[in-house]
């Protein structure tokens, strides 16, 4: 069983977005980049289905310039091989591009299940796995958790409406945006990181891309804050009777 | 044959098949070592053989239980006087006529009592008072040891007492009645006179039997301890002087071994830590000061010494190898520890538990494992330098509140840096109190400042975690940052940091002076930089593990309360015997798993039994912060009030302070 795991990298949240107010343009050379959170569960589901079923595991990521530290990170926590999609790419190429990328390169190396974070902060919608699987006329299923193989066939669990859990399977290949990993994902030291990066390599894989129907960002901009907080002052009992005037304005209590 | 020959080819041949067991199992021994991890255990020599003689001579270490020191001492003093005896019995044997004469024979005689006085107090510690430390220890082993010293003991005053009456009929030689001198031997052969147990086959079987139980018993005895807790009798000694011997905090010390710090086998052990394991002697000393053990966690570091000791030993008889972290030692117990360093303060043996420890979670994260919340923490390092998950350019956000700006140590020289560290730049908490350290600097017109977001965390506590890589990835930063920075001294409110700075740098050529905030204020009051006016309240102090254990500053944060004028009541255990809060070594980011009574909780209630103490002095922002949480947690916040040695220096020196930080209202 070959696994494809699709990763990218995304502006780290923690440190603020960087946006030309005027243009409304990201600058995306002056942001901190970070694996994207799901896709480090997809890579975690990953590992343990080769730790159940002796799966081969390999980690792709298009090349946009900073990926090397990431695929280097997934190599460390135990995936077998990394592949960087090299092509005319880089930090503001879009989702339907990079799905385009990827559905060339697997057309070319096919792989028997294709694990994908679900979202990314800049993919809430999720396109990715639903566009690779599309263009390449395979099975695809979002928002998966617990993905176990069963002889070619794969089993996975997605809940519908009202919390119903629903089990699922798939004949192979077929595209799966992970929501979770059983277990939180792993930690890959800094020692094993750099060993990584002493003892491995990347493969890079050119793909040529057409051109493709695409969506133009014509600004972004920050929320404006609407309404704001009252600081309540007073001691104890004007304080609760002012929430409990709140509350009644509000129509949030009865009586 | 002869009753003597059969003695001395006994005595010859049990030697012989006692030696070669004895020798076979060193042998095994060293051959473990021999493929362990070099580690230089030969640098201060004369200091090794002062501290050496102390703790051996004086038991510095073991009188610290007074019970107990005391008994080892009777049995322990009388090992080395034994020797004496070991050697005339045998020479009375194969010499006929050789006596050790009178005064010889009298000391041996005075410590045949004082050994027995010990094992009778040693039997009562064991049956009637049950020490908890002793849970987990091998009773049996213990028992059956100190049967055999007291079969050693009595035979020898059994042999000598009989010898006047067996001289002629088993060596052929005339010998002198026993002058009283040798009080028990003198004693017990007029017994045997009343007995009417003086005739030469009546004698002979005494002394027979006395010999056997003496010599004989002593190469069973030489036999049967390498393959009980009581192989320290030989490697005691040797495992005290080669202690370590460098700067208590310093973790890792350089060379870092070039595969990592991970311990998995026993191959990644250092011959040090080997020795060790087989030195251990189940005393529990060390289980008693745990606080990890006293919260009723899974952790206790006489077992990880104890497990890796039966592991080896499995190895050694042809098992098949387990992995050590996560497997000989639970992953719980491993990430129990708060590297708080009291096991390594009270082991008589000076048996290095920590560096084991850390070594092992090293392991467990290499292979991924660790407290999620432990791991974005690491991340946050990684990322933003800082484990509160925020951005780096926010750390020195905490400077905002002040009237006067602090310089920029990267742009201007300045006389001290100061290294603020994480808990003091970040958790709203305690940034008012940053400020007021700030303040107090101001007011006593030092030169100094920060390096601004230019600071990462200092690694401590990573390293302590096991991360060794990150740990390093934050020096390279910071030396980085501090290489730029022009100034004379360090200056840190934190112990954690401090502790990086002035012991683990060392290994990238770090060598400027670093102080804590409480030496550097004790220097600026006996400079006259402040104005102080007593506070009168009664306070006790606790020693944070990194200030007091790990760098031995003890002495600076009790002079600058004492200087404020307040009354210092110091709990039971104060200074080096200090109890942890509970939130080194990483701790105070994981789950608290197994925990029935936080150690901070126990610390706080220690404190209360002190007689007419308000306030609960802490130097280190993290105690701020854990002990605040304590006293709320006992529902003793009327009681006792957690302060800062820089709240009370602030109030004392009179400076407007925010209303919350007012010590002594
Ligand atoms: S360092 Fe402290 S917490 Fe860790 S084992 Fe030793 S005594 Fe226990
Ligand atoms: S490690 Fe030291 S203190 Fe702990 S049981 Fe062994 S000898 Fe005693």
């Amino acid at each position: 069983m070959r696994i494809l795991v699709l990763t990218k990298s995304v502006p780290d949240l923690v440190e603020e977005l960087v946006l030309d107010e005027d243009s409304g343009e990201l600058l995306h050379d002056e942001m901190t980049y970070v694996p994207s959170e799901w896709d480090d569960h997809a890579v975690e589901e990953a590992l343990l289905i080769k730790e159940d079923s002796n799966a081969d595991v390999t980690v792709l990521a298009v090349d946009t310039g900073d990926v090397d530290n990431m695929l280097f990170t997934a190599l460390a926590k135990g995936a077998d091989r990394a592949i960087k999609l090299q092509g005319d790419f880089d930090l503001s190429t879009s989702n339907r591009k990079r799905a385009q990328a990827i559905a060339h390169y697997v057309k070319e190396n096919p792989y028997d299940l294709i694990l994908s974070g679900v979202q990314a902060i800049d993919d809430i919608d999720g396109q990715i796995p639903a566009m690779v699987a599309g263009l390449l006329g395979m099975p695809h299923a979002s928002v998966v958790t617990d993905v176990r193989l069963d002889g070619d066939r794969v089993h996975f669990h997605q809940e519908y409406g009202g919390g119903l859990q629903a089990e699922l399977a798939s004949q192979t290949p077929v595209v799966l945006g992970i929501q979770a990993a059983r277990k939180p994902p792993r930690y890959a030291s800094i020692a094993k990181v750099r060993q990584m990066m002493k003892s491995s390599v990347l493969e890079e894989v050119e793909v040529a891309v057409e051109e493709v129907p695409e969506l133009e960002i014509r600004r972004f901009f920050k929320p404006v804050a609407a309404g704001h907080a009252e600081m309540i002052d007073g001691d104890a009992e004007e304080v609760a009777e002012r929430i409990v005037s709140i509350l009644k304005e509000r129509n949030l209590v009865r009586g | 044959m002869a009753l003597r020959d059969v003695l001395m080819a006994a005595t010859i041949i049990m030697f012989v098949a006692a030696g070669a067991i004895f020798s076979r199992r060193f042998w095994n021994i060293y051959q473990v070592m021999k493929k362990s991890r070099p580690t230089n255990r030969s640098d201060r020599l004369g200091e090794r053989l002062t501290s050496t003689f102390i703790q051996v001579f004086a038991h510095k270490r073991m009188l610290k239980i007074r019970y107990s020191g005391v008994l080892h001492l009777f049995i322990f003093s009388g090992f080395v006087v034994l020797l004496i005896d070991v050697v005339g019995s045998i020479l009375q044997l194969f010499v006929a006529g050789f006596s050790i004469g009178p005064v010889l024979g009298m000391i041996v005689d005075i410590w045949v009592c004082l050994v027995l006085i010990g094992v009778v107090m040693a039997i009562y510690q064991r049956a009637v008072i049950k020490p908890e430390r002793y849970h987990g220890s091998d009773e049996t082993d213990g028992y059956i040891i100190l049967g055999m010293i007291t079969m050693i003991v009595i035979g020898i005053a059994i042999h000598e007492s009989f010898y006047p009456y067996a001289a002629i009929p088993v060596f052929g030689v005339k010998s002198a009645p026993i002058g009283a001198m040798e009080f028990l031997a003198y004693g017990l052969s007029h017994l045997w006179a009343t007995l009417g147990w003086t005739a030469p086959r009546a004698a002979s079987i005494g002394y027979a039997v006395g010999y056997a139980m003496d010599i004989l018993v002593i190469w069973i005895f030489l036999a049967y301890l390498p393959y009980s807790k009581h192989l320290h009798v030989f490697l005691a000694i040797p495992n005290i002087f080669v202690r370590k011997m460098r700067p208590p905090g310093e973790l890792v010390p350089s060379p870092v071994p070039e595969e990592g710090i991970a311990i998995r086998s026993f191959g990644d052990l250092s011959w040090k830590d080997v020795m060790d394991l087989y030195t251990c002697t189940e005393c529990g000393r060390c289980q008693a000061v745990c606080p990890a053990h006293a919260a009723g966690q899974a952790l206790s570091p006489k077992m990880i010494i104890l497990e890796l000791r039966e592991a080896l030993k499995k190895e050694l008889a042809g098992g098949e190898p387990i992995p050590l972290a996560g497997g000989v030692v639970s992953q719980e117990e491993l990430w129990a520890c708060t590297t708080c360093g009291a096991c390594m303060e009270a082991c008589p043996v000076f048996i290095e538990h920590v560096p084991k420890i850390v070594g092992m979670r090293a392991a467990l994260l290499e292979d991924g494992e660790i407290d999620k919340s432990a791991q974005k923490v690491l991340v946050g390092w990684d990322r933003q330098g800082n484990s509160f998950g925020q951005p780096l350019k926010k750390r020195p956000q905490w400077t905002k509140g002040l009237d006067v700006a602090i310089k920029d140590a990267r742009r201007e020289p300045v006389d001290w840096l100061w290294f603020v560290g994480d808990f003091a730049s970040y958790d709203p908490r305690l940034q008012d109190l940053t400020r007021l350290v700030a303040q107090l600097l101001q007011r006593a017109e030092v030169d100094f400042g920060i390096l601004y977001d230019g600071e990462s965390n200092s690694g401590n506590d990573a390293l302590r975690i096991g991360e060794f890589g990150l740990f390093e990835a934050l020096a390279q930063k910071n030396l980085a940052k501090l290489e730029e920075a022009q100034y004379n001294m360090i200056f840190t409110t934190d112990p954690h940091s401090l502790n990086a700075l002035k012991n683990e740098y060392v290994k990238y050529g770090f060598d400027r002076p670093v102080k804590h905030y409480t030496e550097a204020f004790v220097d600026l009051i006996e400079g006259g930089k402040f104005d102080l006016k007593p506070l009168g309240i009664r306070a006790t102090y606790h020693d944070p593990c990194y200030l007091g254990r790990w760098n031995r500053i003890f002495d600076a944060p009790r002079e600058l309360i004492k200087r404020v004028g307040v009354d210092l009541v110091e709990m039971p255990r104060h200074g080096e015997n200090s109890f942890c809060c509970g939130a080194g070594g990483g701790r105070i980011w994981m789950e608290e798993v197994g925990i029935k009574e936080r150690p901070a909780d126990q610390r706080i209630k220690e404190a209360l039994t002190l007689e007419g103490v308000t306030h609960f002095v802490v130097a280190c922002p993290k105690d701020v912060a854990m002990f605040t949480a304590a006293v709320a947690s006992t529902g003793n916040e009327g009681r006792l009030r957690v302060v800062d040695v820089a709240e009370l220096l602030a109030e004392a020196a009179g400076l407007g302070i925010p209303d919350k930080l007012v010590a002594t209202r």
